[in-house]
């Protein structure tokens, strides 16, 4: 996780990536960057239950 | 005519028949080591013999290679029915190759290690909580990986190590074998009452609820430092209560020196007035109990030269309420902040934390629960989501489910939070499985949940310590359920005698296990056992075994992938047919027969559980697709579902998996979740959030919890769902923007350096 950004020539977000929060099996994890190969996986192949 | 053969160098020689001959000769011997070769093995050696010549035969013009003669010697065996023979032939060729590859396999990981980069390796992500970029967290891989490899080497009955590797089963947190158990559920109570040492100086007895929270977080640490799982608070806020009291004195009696324009007032008859009124009512915050406190102000303030003492105690009763009702807030906004920032192990990750709370009624025990959901509501210094502790909001009927009960509003108040920011999730305390160790009045009694899902309350071994505090899992072991579900080839006969024979390796297994861990004392352990956390642990000396008091612990065999196991068995999976619902239910509570009756004999506590599975959601099926290919709907995808989940693609509404999923709860007695997906923008309804968790409870679920996305954009800080554009700046990921831009939006750029 990044916690300070830089600004270049009064642009700031360059390559700052949205940090996007899940649960794949447990606990929480803040940045999907961290997932091995199949949790990212399960997440890609979600679908939601959206009737309830 | 075979000619050559390809050694494992790549090097071609003469071929030898000679040589199968002497392995099969090995192999029928070492089913009766003490007698000379007989006439009849002779037989079957040269008949061994040529039937392996003939498979290599039919293979040619290839040059056969070791390994698949070797192979091809195995399968000979097993089609003439010596499967002893087999099974040590097997071995050997373990044992062989290991020799072989001693040195080899882990200097390649090290290798790796420090030369790939996390993006490229996904052994380095193996748990998403260690940033194993790190320096430290690199250094506990190394040593992580240097452990597992010994212990599979030279630990492990080479059996049962042929069987991990091979991936019938998996033996969790190996790194950790020889040394340390799970997780532990902690009781506070007691530790800070008595005071504690963490090595280095001793820590009283906290005297208000911001240092109670803030040794809490360091028992988490401390007692994580020693054992290989999570650790979690099952009684948050009936721990932390007394402290609430504490400081609410404290203040009472520095608002009365304000009023007085005092120092240094001497507080001790307020103190011992509030402390006798709060060993009798458990509360100074209720109606009562604030009329006596008023009443005992006024007369002090009387006493103590006070012009206008009536109105000077109502404004002490109120202002102290306030102050305490702040600190309590600013407890626990530290204590989130401080279960994400602060490190244990060598500082390679944050401890995995959990906190169970929601059935307590007095008033101190409400304000932490309140403010420890508002302040989860607030997110961390820059908004966003508290990663940890994992939350769990105990619903009870008569104390949170309805409008009218003591805590529904702290309920109501969960779903909001949860439908923000994941947490808290929900245990439900009157599943049957959980209410029949229920005793009211006794909080200790009340299922809590560690980590992910962890479940540890039944006691075989001592029934009169049915409790939760002071117990954990001690290890546990998955078995790969889809390929038991394959190599049935459609037999259920089949299917159910491989089930009991790998639960007998397991159980084996643990119990190996648990064999190694009880040699170790008190001193090995230095909080968890040296402190009197775990139970039992307060009456022994440093030098004592812990064998007898780990037997409060549960050992545990878990299992992945139910949905396609069905799928092997029947073609469909629990969600898509009834039919294989039924069968799902008797496969798993097959094994729960197999766990009890194990308890049952042994008089150690053998449960059952839904494996996590953090680290083995791929690996299984890897292994899986390498010997099967690609079974549609069983191992053609980059995972096996979760437990007995139905699984994460198929379409189904959250009631009907909510339905589906229930029944397994009761069955898995070491723990299990349910989860339903949810739309973040369905999450802002309260109300259908609420129906959702009740529903839930309805069907049997024993903890359960509803996902939906949670982003993040770090430049303006927005949270909620983003998906190519965020919402209130409108920059897509990994795109700049001006700080101009920003500040119209009203966005604060005084951190952009």
């Amino acid at each position: 996780m990044q916690s300070r950004l830089h600004a270049h020539n009064g642009v700031v977000g360059e390559g700052v990536k949205f940090e996007r929060i899940r649960r794949v099996t447990g606990y929480l994890v803040g940045t999907l960057d961290r997932f091995n190969n199949a949790k990212r996986a399960e997440v890609n192949d979600r679908v939601k239950h959206m009737h309830v | 005519m075979i000619r050559f053969i390809m050694k494992r160098d790549g090097r071609k020689v003469a071929f030898n028949e000679q040589k199968i001959s002497n392995a099969i000769r090995k192999a029928l011997i070492s089913v009766h080591p003490d007698d000379e070769i007989t006439v009849a093995d002779e037989k079957i050696v040269l008949k061994l013999t040529s039937m392996v010549v003939a498979d290599i035969e039919k293979e040619l013009p290839k040059t056969p290679s070791v390994e698949r003669t070797q192979d091809l010697i195995e399968q000979a065996m097993i089609k003439s029915g010596l499967a002893s023979e087999a099974k040590n032939f097997i071995l050997y060729r373990q044992r062989r190759t290991n020799a072989r590859t001693y040195n080899a396999d882990l200097t390649k990981i090290y290798r790796d290690l420090t030369s790939k980069s996390t993006a490229d390796m996904d052994l380095k992500r193996e748990n998403a909580n260690i940033d194993a970029n790190a320096p430290m967290g690199l250094m506990l891989r190394f040593g992580s990986e240097g452990a597992k490899d010994y212990v599979k080497r030279y630990v492990l009955r080479p059996e049962h190590a042929l069987a991990h590797a091979r991936g019938d089963i998996h033996i969790h947190d190996l790194d950790f074998y020889l040394l340390t158990i799970n997780c532990c559920q902690i009781g506070l109570k007691d530790l800070f009452k008595r005071g504690f040492s963490t090595g280095h100086g001793f820590l009283r007895e906290p005297q208000s609820i911001q240092s109670a929270a803030a040794l809490c977080c360091i028992a988490i640490q401390s007692n994580q430092n020693d054992m290989h799982g999570g650790q979690s608070i099952p009684m948050f806020e009936y721990d932390l209560a007394p402290y609430v009291a504490k400081s609410y004195i404290k203040h009472v009696g520095k608002v009365m020196e304000i009023c007085l324009r005092r120092e240094q007032m001497d507080i001790s008859s307020l103190k011992s007035f509030c402390n006798e009124l709060y060993e009798v009512k458990g509360t100074l915050l209720d109606k009562e109990a604030q009329q006596k406190i008023q009443e005992f102000v006024e007369q002090e303030l009387v006493q103590l030269g006070s012009n206008d003492a009536k109105a000077d105690a109502s404004y002490v009763m109120m202002e102290s309420l306030k102050l305490t009702q702040r600190e309590t807030y600013q407890a626990m906004e530290a204590l989130i902040h401080n279960l994400n920032s602060m490190q244990s192990r060598a500082g390679a990750q944050v401890p995995f934390s959990s906190i169970n709370y929601g059935t307590g009624t007095t008033a101190e025990q409400r304000m932490i629960m309140r403010n420890v959901l508002l302040a989860t509501d607030a997110g961390l210094g820059g908004g966003e989501t508290p990663i940890f502790p994992v939350q769990i909001f105990k619903v009870k009927d008569g104390i949170n489910t309805k409008a009218g009960d003591p805590n529904y509003d702290l309920f109501r108040l969960a779903c909001k939070v949860s439908a923000k920011r994941l947490f808290p999730n929900f245990s439900f305390l009157d599943a049957p499985f959980n209410i029949k160790y229920y005793k009211e009045g006794h909080p200790e009694t009340e299922v809590a949940l560690m980590g992910c899902r962890t479940r540890v309350v039944s006691n075989d071994f001592d029934k009169t310590k049915e409790i939760i505090p002071g117990r954990g899992n001690l290890s546990f072991t998955s078995v790969n359920l889809p390929r038991l579900g394959i190599e049935a080839h459609g037999s259920l006969s089949r299917f159910y005698t491989s089930v009991d024979r790998t639960f007998a390796m397991v159980f084996e297994q643990l119990k190996d296990r648990f064999d190694i861990i009880a040699k170790k004392r008190v001193l090995n352990y230095p909080f968890l056992m040296g402190q009197g956390i775990w139970i039992g642990s307060d009456k022994l000396d440093p030098e004592d075994y812990i064998e007898d008091i780990i037997k409060h612990g549960t050992m545990s065999v878990g299992f992945i992938g139910l949905a396609e196991c069905l799928k092997a068995l029947v073609g469909k999976h629990h969600g898509e047919s009834s039919e294989a619902n039924e069968l799902g239910l008797e496969i798993v509570r097959h094994m729960r027969e197999l766990t009890d009756r194990h308890t049952q004999e042994t008089g150690l506590n053998f449960s059952l559980f839904s494996t996590p599975a953090e680290g083995l959601s791929g690996r299984f099926v890897k292994i899986d697709q390498q010997l099967y290919g690609k079974l549609t709907g069983v191992t053609d995808r980059a995972y096996y579902t979760n437990s007995f989940h139905v699984p994460v693609y198929y379409d189904i509404s959250a009631a009907d998996k909510i339905k589906i999923e229930g029944p397994y709860h009761e069955l898995c007695n070491a723990g299990s979740i349910s989860y339903v997906e949810l739309d973040g923008d369905l999450t802002k309804n309260v109300d259908a959030f609420e129906k959702v968790i009740l529903y839930m409870k309805q069907c049997g679920v024993g903890y359960g919890s509803v996902n939906h996305p949670v982003d993040r954009c770090p430049v303006c800080n927005y949270v909620g769902v983003i998906n190519d554009v965020c919402p209130r700046c409108g920059r897509r990921d990994g795109e700049g923007i001006s700080i101009e831009r920003l500040r119209r939006l009203g966005v604060d750029c005084s951190c952009f350096d």
